[in-house]
């Protein structure tokens, strides 16, 4: 969003309208922010009062017709607002607490109590599904995303509706009964969004469906038809950014084509395009740590190491951690224990000294058991 | 140095670019702003990688 939508000059009408807040998630200066609203997923985007208090939460990127949508649906309004509007804002705040299980009950009521055409049903739904799926609630996530899909159908909600469901849907339990057929359904729906052109979506919401679709494909043991997927989400990928417009915009789709060289198997794809952005990005810790994982798949254990190396004096915040992780992850490969129990100790307490609001007491004890696992 | 400046050049312009004035990183700046002209804040939470 971020490279491609706050730069969009239609925007410029809401700038009296709001206060505008960029909050950087890795940077100690926003550690109390994050205590008081935690942020499950990036982006998520929030509307608060101007004591603070949330009113608007949204978690997902947007494009900019969605973004004036959220705008001009959280403006503060004078004129009676409806039930489903006040359970709506209830469920919004919840969630922003972290309290899902109870935010999941208030959006479904939003969605009980909503008239036919209520211009919030789409957003209410997609929120109700992501936090059914932060708070384990898989069944009934895939179960309601089911139910849902034919109202949203063909609108902007649709991708993350049918995405969000069949996430949930591959994450229940191999045993379990409903299983299959979710799963089935939900693959279905998900390639329906996928085909219909009509549905203007951002590419970075289009590549979320194909690793979506490839993930159940994968999950079907489809080896092949999840191959066939990943060389389109490459190309895709490659077409995208070679019609970026600045190096930034480029740069935005790194990520995803490293993961897609990765699937494929040719992670030596990645290096001419990571190359680039070191060279363009000089301060930015990603095309380093990004070389280190392609490199370490290419089994090139030095260049992955010196990689790691510059990324490592860059990165800051709780991303550290998953630098010094790959860095153990080379080790191990490389057959250096010891240097990955030393990597692994410089992790634990890198991430007991990070504040509150960025220390994860379940990252901690995720890195002790890891040290311990390292005979 | 060059690159550092460059890369700085580059950030600003990113930053400069976007269509609405963002207040990078400082809630307590963004809050006394929504108070004085009694309007909501909308908030972007985004990461480097």
């Amino acid at each position: 969003m971020r490279a491609y939508v706050y730069t969009d000059k239609s925007l410029e009408r809401y700038a009296g309208q709001f206060v505008w807040l960029s909050v950087n998630t890795e940077s100690p200066k926003n550690a109390a922010f994050l205590k008081r609203y935690p942020i499950p997923a990036l982006p998520t985007l929030l509307v608060l009062n101007a004591e603070g208090a949330v009113t608007t939460r949204y978690v997902g990127g947007a494009t900019v017709p969605q973004l004036t949508k959220l705008l001009d649906d959280s403006k503060p309004r004078t004129a009676t607002v409806s039930e489903s509007d006040k359970l709506l804002t209830q469920a919004d705040r919840l969630a922003a607490e972290g309290k899902h299980g109870e935010a999941v009950k208030a959006y479904e009521s939003a969605l009980a109590k909503a008239a036919k055409n209520w211009r919030k049903y789409g957003r209410t739904a997609e929120s109700m599904l992501f936090s059914m799926s932060i708070d384990d609630q898989n069944e009934p996530c895939a179960t309601r995303a089911l139910e849902i899909y034919p109202r949203v159908k063909g609108s902007s909600s649709a991708a993350n509706v049918a995405a969000t469901g069949l996430s949930c849907a591959l994450s229940l339990d191999e045993k379990n009964a409903k299983r299959a057929e979710l799963a089935a359904s939900l693959e279905k729906a998900t390639r329906e969004v996928f085909d219909d052109p009509k549905i203007a979506m951002s590419h970075d919401d289009r590549s979320g469906l194909y690793i979506a679709l490839i993930d159940a494909r994968k999950d079907a043991k489809d080896e092949q038809g999840a191959t066939e997927l990943a060389k389109q989400w490459a190309a895709f990928l490659e077409k995208a950014a070679a019609e970026a417009k600045t190096a930034e915009q480029r740069a935005v789709y790194d990520s995803h084509r490293l993961n897609a060289y990765l699937d494929l198997g040719t992670p030596e794809k990645a290096i001419p395009m990571l190359e680039q952005s070191q060279r363009d990005f000089p301060g930015d810790y990603n095309p380093p740590a990004r070389l280190a994982i392609a490199y370490k798949a290419m089994k090139d254990y030095d260049k992955a190491l010196a990689a790691s190396e510059r990324a490592v004096v860059k990165v800051y915040g709780p991303r550290k951690l998953t630098v010094l992780s790959t860095r153990a992850d080379i080790y191990m490969e490389k057959g250096d224990k010891e240097a990955a129990r030393a990597t692994i100790a410089m992790a634990i307490e890198y991430a007991k000294s990070l504040p509150e609001g960025q220390r994860s007491e379940r990252r901690i004890a995720s890195l002790e058991r890891r040290l311990a696992s390292i005979q | 140095m060059k690159r550092l400046a460059l890369a700085a050049l580059i950030a600003l312009a990113a930053v400069n670019a976007r269509a609405v004035p963002f207040i990078e990183d400082d809630y307590a700046t963004a809050v006394a702003r929504a108070k004085a002209k009694k309007v909501p804040i909308f908030v972007e939470t985004w990461a480097p990688w």
